[in-house]
Parts: C-alpha cells; structure tokens; sequence
C-alpha cells in the first residue's frame, strides 16, 4: 500500500485545495461582498478546517480506511454504496469540467486558433500519467510545482502594485459583515472540493499518533496558506480594477499578468502565468481523476489501466460537452453550489457524527 | 515494472509520432509575419453608426541604422465595428495585425461627442491580445489627421503620443489615463471620466518652428483636458482647470510653476515641484458637511523675475517665504478653477463622490441619488501649503549693485 508522509498531505492537500481558485474567487466574492469580498475568503475556507479535523479523527478510528469504507461500515453496504455511486458521480463530472477549463482559459486567452479538444487531450494525459504512477508520485509532483504557483502568483500580484488605483478598498464594512456571508458561501465549496480529495486520501494516510498531529496541522496550515494567497489575489484585483471591473473580468489574474510591465521593457509574462496556471490545472484534475478511480475500487472493485481509459474517455466528454465558455463556468459554479457544497458537508458530519456516537454508545 | 514497460514504449511512439507529424502550434504566428499595431483613430463615419477607424502599424524603417527604427503603415477605413475594420485592413495588408502592441486609442473631438465610443472600446478590452495598459487620449479635430501626420521628430504618431504621455510626469500638466483606468472610473458611477486632449500644432499656433514646406502641422502637444458622462464629451477643460484637477488628484510629480501671472507681487517666480501630496477629509463645518483639501508641497525656485536689488541673508528668507505664499495663491487659484469648472458642469471629475463615500460611507447613502444636483454646491474647502526647498545656485539675482539702468 501507498503511503504519502505529513509533508507531502500538507502539499498535496494545500495545491488541490488552491487548484484553480486563484481564477474565479475575485469575481465570486466581489459579486456578492462588493469592495469587502477580500475579507470572506479566509473565514470561507476555514470551513475546511473542521471537516478536514473529522476527517483525520476518522482516520484515527478506522486506519487505512477511505471515507466510501467508513460509510459501508456505520450506514451499512447499500446506503455506503448509494454514497460511493454519488461520490463518484460527482468526482467524476466535476473533474471533467475542470478539464474542460483547460481548453477554454487556453483559447480564450492566448492561442485562440488552437482546437479546443487539444488542450483537453494535452492536459488529460499529463493527467492520466500522474494518476498511472500512483499517489506518491503525484504527492512529489506537488512538491515540486506547488512552490512554483507560490511563486508565480506572490510576482504577479507584487509586479501589480504599480497599477492599484487609489483607494479602491475604502470604505471598509460600509454594507455591514452581511456581504462578508455571502462571500464566504461563496468560497465553500472550494473547501468542500478538498474534503471530497481528503476523503478518498484518507487511506493513503499514516496513522500513528505523532503522524496524526502532523497531519491535522497541515490541513491548519493548507487551509490558512491557500487562504491568504487568494486573499491577496482578491485583493490586489480590487485594488488594480476596482469592484466593478473585478466582477466583470472573467479571468481577473490574466488581465493583471497582462498589465504587469518591468522598467517598460519586460512585458507580456501572461503566458508563463497561464503555464503554471496549467500546472495548478493538472493536479486538481488529477485529484479528481484519483478519487474515481478510488470510489471505483471501493464500491465496484474496479481498478486497473481499463478503467482509468474508460474514466479518461468521460472525463473528455465531459470537457468536449461544454465547448461554450460562459455554459461551462455556469456549469462548474452549479455542481460546486448545488451538488459539491450540500453533498460533502451533510455526508462529513453525518458520518462524523454517527461514528462518535456509535463510539459513545459503545457499537463499536 | 513489466507493467509499465509496454505503456513507457507507446508513450515514446506517440512522442515520435507528434514530432513527426505536428508541425506545431495551431495558429501559430512567426514575428515577421505580424503587423504590431501601434495605435488606432476613431473618427465619425460618412454613414450613421459608422466609425472612420484609422490602424496605425509599424514597419521597420528600411536602410535604418538599427532593427528598432520603424516606420509607420496607417490605414482608415469605414466600419460600424473594430473587428470589420481588421477584417477590411487585412484584405490589403499581408501581415496579420497584432494587437498587443498597441499604445494608443485617439478618439476624436466629434467622436466623443457623439458618445457610443465604448462599444469600439469593448473590443480592446475583450479581445485576448490587447492590454489594459495602452493609452487614452480625445484630439481635438480629426483622429485621422493626427495619425497621418509627418512629424518634425520622425517619430511615428502613435509613438509620439506615448512618448509624451508617459514623459507627462515631469510637468504634471495633464491626466494619464490609461484604459484600464477609464473603465474602472466608468465603474464607479458617481465620478465622470476624463480624458487628456491631444491636437496639433502648426508653425505660430502655440510656437514658432520651421516648417517643412507644407501646411501641415509638424508637431503635437498635449494640453488639457476633456470630461465626459458616460462616454460622451461634455466640455474640455483649459489648462488652468486641468492642472487644477492634477493638484486634487493628487497626481502632481513635478510641476513647473511660476507666479507671473499673479498681480499682487512685484518679484515673480518659476519653479519646480519637487513632491506634493493632497489629503483629503470629509468635516462638519456650521452644520454641514464639506470636503476639505489639503495640499503640501515642495518647490525648488528656478527662475526670480523682477528682482532689482541685491538682497542680505534674512531678505533673501524673507523673499523666500513671499515665494511661498505666491506659489500657493497660484495652486489655489489653479484648484479653485477646476473646482468651479466641476459645479458649473454638474460633473464629479475630481471624485468628489468618491471621496465623501471613502471618507464617510453613512452620509454618503443619503446623498448618492442626488449626487449630480448637490454637485453645484456641495461645500469644498481648500489648504495649501508650499515649503521653498531651495532657491537654486545662487541668492539674489544678478543686478547692478547700485541698482541703476535696472528699470
């Protein structure tokens, strides 16, 4: 069995949380907080924090058991079933989406001749080849690129600092923390598409009871990381278009990245954000990818190179479905509010619940 | 391992197959074959609803000295839209237009005033290739004629536009204003855009210059400045009102003053601003709410005029301070003009609105529906402070010691 050590889940867990949120968040939180949006991304994503702490107290009661396991076991085989067909549903269908993104960020912003079902097949094989050399692989793979979107996203928003308008962010609280809700519902599900990851990781994870205190403190610090990275990305955009602009914008980050500009000589560097955007792309939809292969294995016991072709295939689908830009951001904003948000957090705490008071009453 | 063997030996047919038979990128463009395009006019067409859009593209300039000097290729055609009028330019160009290096859009004075230019907008700011970055600017008279002028510099228009533009800074005269700038001032509803104003300038309009033969103007300035609603213009502001309009921004670097005009003082003085900063707050003064600015700057004097005798150390000082209070009766009257200007147009050019938003979001509930009418005479007070840094190389000027022959 696969095992990925604190450091890695810390990693791991931080870039699939970040994924691609560094794209929609400043419109979605400005939208709905206006100027104050900003400040509902961290308290949003913190939501993770408790789900992901039932998450590794499970894993300290049931070791080596995902969370499709977990809820055979306390709800019994059909209703865990019923659970692990939903999941993978959902997995499934939102990981294809998030390919399809690829193809439409890509045509949109810089190769608009290119077929769109490229950058699909492009992104679904770095994908597939991830998936196919295992969960510490992609932990490694992590490793590596998730410093590198740090990094990229730290220079863009700091290059910015030259084009922020002057006082864009005041007045501060003027509608009241009620905006701030409904920013922060807003970011939920993003937090709820980590837990769903967690949920399939969970028996790739160590058990012991120092390797258990690690990992609670990095879902703290993976949370808290990504958290203030797109707060500062929210925040610079504010600053740089004002409220208004920054709902408008569909990709926000790239207008900036195309508005950063070194001693008037260096200037165009929107490619090499869109390059590590891809890489940011590819893990979350690797994730995705591994949790179907995951829910498969749990609920079907199907597993093996067939069946991550066959899961390639309607990932594709899925992407070349949505060929329509505004039709697939639609989309993935439905299946994150609708499907992602009310399945993950009702499931986690029911299960959560159920296990300590099974626990308590002395079941198991 | 035996496993993935076969899977690593498909993976190395596949790459070789690509290599093999992909050329490369789809819609890949190789730089010589791109037309950059350096700036764009927009004229009202013959036909209602129609643009006369000029695309000014650079070339590089043949037999020049190095591979940065170009040469400009403008062409106009007639389109009730941007990409028509690419599609018309590409029938006659061989290059495809490249959009990423434009520096400019110049909307003309009949354009502006017509309104309905942000539907031409909306392509620079929706199509990938554009960047926020480029430059703004109303002309006065016709865009078309501005971009197909010779200039004396042999500089490209569109080039000169952004060269002037961005050495703006060091006379703080008139407004930058690039597009991302306008569009986020058009979001905030309450405060009206401005934009600078270009024109040209023939042999004995502004100065005199040699002319090359023709009656064409050789050169071009920048100078004030153009309010709009929305995206109609509504009045120009002259130099006074906009460098009024610099001041409360809080936009000035380095202004070169001078207290000629001002009658009061018989020793007049030039100079630099070497820094300046305008706060502003929102106060109860007698009840009532008003916008109180504050300016202070630093000037460097450069220039006495009218100075007839030499001065000891404590006149010199005390000449100096004069200075002082001569500068700021100039700024105050420069910020006043601009002031007036806002309340006789109805117009928050200066983001009044937004300042009293800022400053005090509750009051500003009350009155943001009203806005354009409390314009006229919403109260706005003004504090200027000038401190002389220095006065240059010497103290007193140069006069005979006596003080004859100086009349």
């Amino acid at each position: 069995m696969e095992r990925i050590s604190p450091h890695q889940f810390m990693t791991l867990g931080a870039a699939v949380l970040m994924g691609t949120t560094f794209f929609p968040v400043a419109s979605m939180v400005t939208g709905v907080g206006g100027r104050d949006g900003w400040m509902s991304v961290l308290p949003g994503l913190a939501i993770g924090i408790p789900y992901g702490l039932m998450i590794i107290s499970l894993l300290e009661q049931y070791p080596q058991k995902n969370l499709l396991q977990i809820s055979e076991t306390l709800f019994g085989k059909w209703i865990g079933k019923g659970i692990g067909v939903l999941y993978i549903s959902i997995t499934g269908y939102f990981g294809g989406l998030l390919l399809g993104q690829a193809g439409d960020i890509y045509e949109t912003s810089i190769m608009p001749l290119t077929p769109i079902g490229m950058f699909n097949l492009g992104g679904l094989l770095l994908v597939f080849y991830l998936v196919r050399a295992g969960i510490e692989v992609f932990a490694r793979f992590s490793e590596v690129i998730f410093p590198i979107i740090i990094i990229a996203l730290v220079l863009n928003i700091g290059l910015s600092i030259p084009r922020m308008e002057q006082g864009e962010l005041i007045p501060i609280l003027s509608e009241g923390i009620k905006p701030l809700f409904r920013g922060g519902i807003k970011v939920l599900p993003f937090a709820m598409e980590y837990i769903l990851f967690l949920a399939g990781l969970l028996s790739f994870l160590p058990s012991g009871k120092k390797e258990l205190g690690q990992l609670k403190t990095g879902v703290w610090r993976a949370v808290f990381l990504v958290g203030i990275l797109d707060t500062l990305v929210v925040l610079i955009q504010i600053l740089v278009f004002g409220p208004a602009e920054t709902i408008r914008l569909v990709y926000g980050l790239l207008a900036l990245g195309k508005m950063v500009e070194v001693s008037r000589t260096v200037a165009g560097v929107e490619s090499l954000f869109l390059g590590v955007w891809l890489g940011a792309l590819v893990i979350k939809v690797s994730a995705f990818f591994f949790t179907v292969t995951w829910g498969l294995e749990t609920v079907f016991k199907l597993k093996g190179s067939k069946w991550n072709l066959a899961v390639s295939v309607i990932f594709i689908l899925i992407a070349l479905k949505f060929t329509r830009g505004p039709s697939l951001l639609l989309e993935i904003g439905l299946v994150d509010d609708y499907l992602i948000l009310p399945f993950t957090s009702v499931w986690i705490v029911t299960l959560w619940g159920v296990s300590r008071w099974k626990k308590g009453a002395g079941v198991l | 391992m035996n496993s993935i063997r076969p899977f690593k030996k498909g993976l190395v047919l596949i790459l070789m197959a690509s290599l093999m038979f992909l050329t490369g990128c789809w819609g890949k463009r190789e730089v010589e074959q791109l037309a950059p395009l350096l700036g764009i006019g927009l004229d009202l067409g013959e036909k209602p609803g129609t643009f006369l859009i000029t695309q000014q593209f650079a070339r590089p300039k043949k037999g020049g000295e190095t591979g940065a000097e170009i040469e400009d290729r403008t062409f106009s055609v007639e389109a009730s839209s941007a990409r028509e009028s690419i599609e018309k330019i590409a029938k006659v160009t061989y290059r495809t237009p490249f959009m990423g290096s434009l520096k400019v859009i110049v909307i003309s004075e009949d354009v502006a005033k017509a309104g309905g230019f942000n539907d031409i907008l909306d392509f620079a700011q929706r199509y990938s290739e554009f960047r926020r970055s480029m430059y703004l600017i109303l002309a006065k008279g016709k865009a078309q004629d501005i971009l197909n002028l010779e200039l004396r510099s042999g500089l490209v228009p569109s080039m000169a536009i952004k060269n002037i533009i961005e050495g703006g800074e060091e006379i703080s005269s008139f407004p930058t204003v690039r597009l991302g700038h306008y569009l986020t001032i058009l979001g905030t509803k309450s405060t009206a855009p401005i934009l600078p104003v270009l024109e040209s300038v023939k042999p004995g309009e502004v100065m005199e210059y040699k002319a090359d033969g023709n009656d064409e103007a050789g050169e071009i300035q920048i100078q004030g400045a153009g309010v709009l609603r929305g995206d109609r213009l509504m009045d120009f502001l002259t130099d006074e009102e906009t460098k009024g309009y610099m001041w409360l921004e809080n936009d000035v670097a380095n202004r070169l003053i001078n207290t000629v005009d001002l009658e009061e003082s018989s020793v007049k003085f030039g100079g630099q601003v070497l820094k300046s900063n305008t706060k502003y707050k929102v106060k109860a003064n007698n009840g009532k709410i008003e916008l109180h600015y504050q300016i202070k700057t630093s000037i460097a004097i450069d220039e006495v005029l009218g100075l007839k005798k030499q001065l000891s150390g404590a006149e010199w000082v005390e000449l100096a301070k004069g200075a002082e209070k001569s500068f700021a009766k100039v700024i105050e009257s420069e910020c006043k003009s601009s002031i007036k200007k806002q309340r006789e147009l109805s117009l928050d050019f200066l983001g009044i609105g937004r300042h009293i938003e800022q400053k005090n979001s509750a009051y500003w509930k009350t009155i943001k529906d009203q806005w354009e009418e409390k314009i006229k005479d919403f109260p706005v007070s003004l504090e200027v402070q000038v401190t002389v840094h220095h006065s240059g190389m010497s103290s007193s000027s140069a006069v005979n010691s006596s003080g004859e022959g100086q009349d």
